[in-house]
């Protein structure tokens, strides 16, 4: 019973929200009002989970004193920090200073936290394309002279060293870019599809748990 | 060690020396390299200066988060402009936790310059459930029954005639992921008219999509953005990032030549 029930369940639902996309008659109300908010809850519930989860790993960290056990702290506190402050906002809506006391340490601490990651990656890009980019064979240097030309036909200075490098990169990116990407897009639908249909008919039951 | 092997192994710490004051310089002096308008973000320009101010309403889908940097953000805030110059409403809606963030921000400087929240302009915040909230947003927007400042949505000026995307004239969405998840759920669906603003590294992969038609127009990270300041008439931080940009990409192109100069070298030497 254990693993037929959700089986059950997941064949009902799938069948559901499948055919609430092809038909007219009522299944599409009953994924709209039903279905559908259904699994906002339980993706809204999965970040519950999650924290308490997060809560109970960083926690041992702590309490035993592990290597980086601060970190951890930092990270709890901060939690803790931003939920019981939100908590508050959503339960006081009308305290404006609240909501712009939260945004300050979201704008001011987060924000520029994680542009500056961001930003660090141009210094990374530099300096590996710098290593990696060596005509040592004929693809590496198919791929050298494509990233070249598109790095030069993105920039506004490339068309200012010659008119065409723009043109070039379009192409690039219009023809052998997309002939990649389309494959790569079918390839992964029709993976998912399959995967699906595996779950559908009970055959795949990982999530379940337990083994095929 | 010969000066041909000190070609092939230059210090890091040299690169990005470098790599900072040739961004540094044109942002404090923008050198003004012309910029070529691509068809993907005239098309988003279009479709907007067609947009009526007194009718329409617009959708635009916060899907990004301050890690994604400046590449995700700037891209809204042109777009914004222009629809704040055309006096277009429109609405957000987040499918990423940190994205109603990044809408308050645009919003608080459309608010300081005397637009009024509500009216022109509301913020639904976040749902969760990606995939599934997207398409639940998208057949019911007064799911969401509260905007972000606890007024009910139904109260909203900005949402009055608003039941499903489709009511929308025109859905626009910021991310730095993949556009897919839209343009299964709602876009193909419902048969909307759809755009997209993505980081740079993510535009290879949201072209099948705008070559097909399903996307309608493709901004794509920090040079879209400056595109779209020159579509504008008001150049900005785009255009002068642009800049930067353009002396980066040289400084990485010479490194790239040395390096290979040195190693075309060091192998003929080696003969």
């Amino acid at each position: 019973m254990r693993k037929e029930v959700p089986m059950l369940i997941t064949f009902v639902v799938a069948i559901i929200v499948m055919l609430s996309s092809i038909t007219t008659g009522p299944l599409p109300d009953v994924f709209k009002n039903h279905i559908s908010p259904w699994m906002t809850i339980v993706s809204a519930f999965a970040v519950g989970l999650a924290s308490v989860n997060l809560t109970r790993v960083h926690g041992q960290k702590i309490s035993r004193k592990r290597d980086g056990w601060v970190y951890s702290l930092i990270l709890l506190g901060s939690m803790f920090f931003y939920g019981i402050f939100r908590s508050y906002i959503e339960i006081n809506p009308s305290n404006m200073a609240a909501a712009e006391n939260y945004a300050l340490c979201y704008n001011h601490i987060l924000s520029p936290l994680s542009s500056g990651i961001w930003a660090c990656l141009a210094f990374y890009v530099a300096s590996s394309s710098y290593r990696a980019f060596r005509a040592r064979s004929m693809e590496a240097t198919i791929l050298l002279v494509s990233a070249v030309v598109v790095m030069l036909g993105a920039a506004p200075i490339g068309a200012q060293i010659w008119s065409k490098f723009p043109a070039v990169q379009r192409w690039l990116m219009n023809v052998p870019n997309m002939t990649g990407q389309r494959g790569i897009i079918i390839g992964a639908a029709i993976g998912s599809f399959v995967t699906a249909l595996r779950v559908l008919l009970g055959i795949e039951r990982g999530h379940l748990g337990g083994t095929q | 060690m010969n000066w041909i092997n000190k070609l092939q192994t230059i210090d890091r710490r040299i690169i990005y020396i470098l790599l900072l004051v040739v961004c540094a310089i044109p942002l404090v002096k923008p050198l003004g390299v012309p910029l070529q308008v691509t068809d993907m973000t005239r098309d988003v320009y279009d479709i907007i200066e067609g947009l009526e101010p007194e009718k329409d309403v617009v959708l635009l889908s916060f899907d990004y988060a301050p890690g994604a940097g400046l590449d995700a953000h700037i891209v809204p805030v042109a777009v914004v402009e222009h629809l704040a110059q055309r006096g277009i409403k429109w609405v957000s809606v987040s499918f990423n936790p940190e994205g109603p963030m990044m809408a308050d921000l645009i919003i608080k400087d459309l608010e300081s310059r005397g637009f009024k929240y509500g009216i022109d302009f509301a913020n639904l915040g976040y749902l969760a459930g990606q995939e599934t909230a997207i398409r639940l947003f998208a057949l019911d927007c007064l799911t969401i029954t509260t905007d972000t400042r606890g007024n009910k949505t139904t109260d909203l000026p900005v949402m009055q005639g608003i039941k499903t995307a489709k009511d929308f004239a025109f859905v626009h969405q910021f991310t730095s992921d993949d556009p897919a998840m839209w343009i299964r759920q709602a876009v193909d669906p419902m048969g909307l008219r759809y755009a997209v603003g993505i980081v740079t590294v993510s535009v290879p992969s949201a072209m099948p999509y705008y070559n097909s038609g399903q996307i309608k127009g493709l901004l794509g990270g920090l040079k879209a953005a400056a595109e779209y300041e020159t579509l504008l008439g008001k150049p900005g931080r785009a255009v002068a990032m642009m800049d930067a940009q353009s002396m980066a990409h040289l400084l990485i192109i010479g490194f790239i030549f040395l390096g290979n100069l040195g190693y075309f070298l060091g192998k003929k030497q080696g003969k």
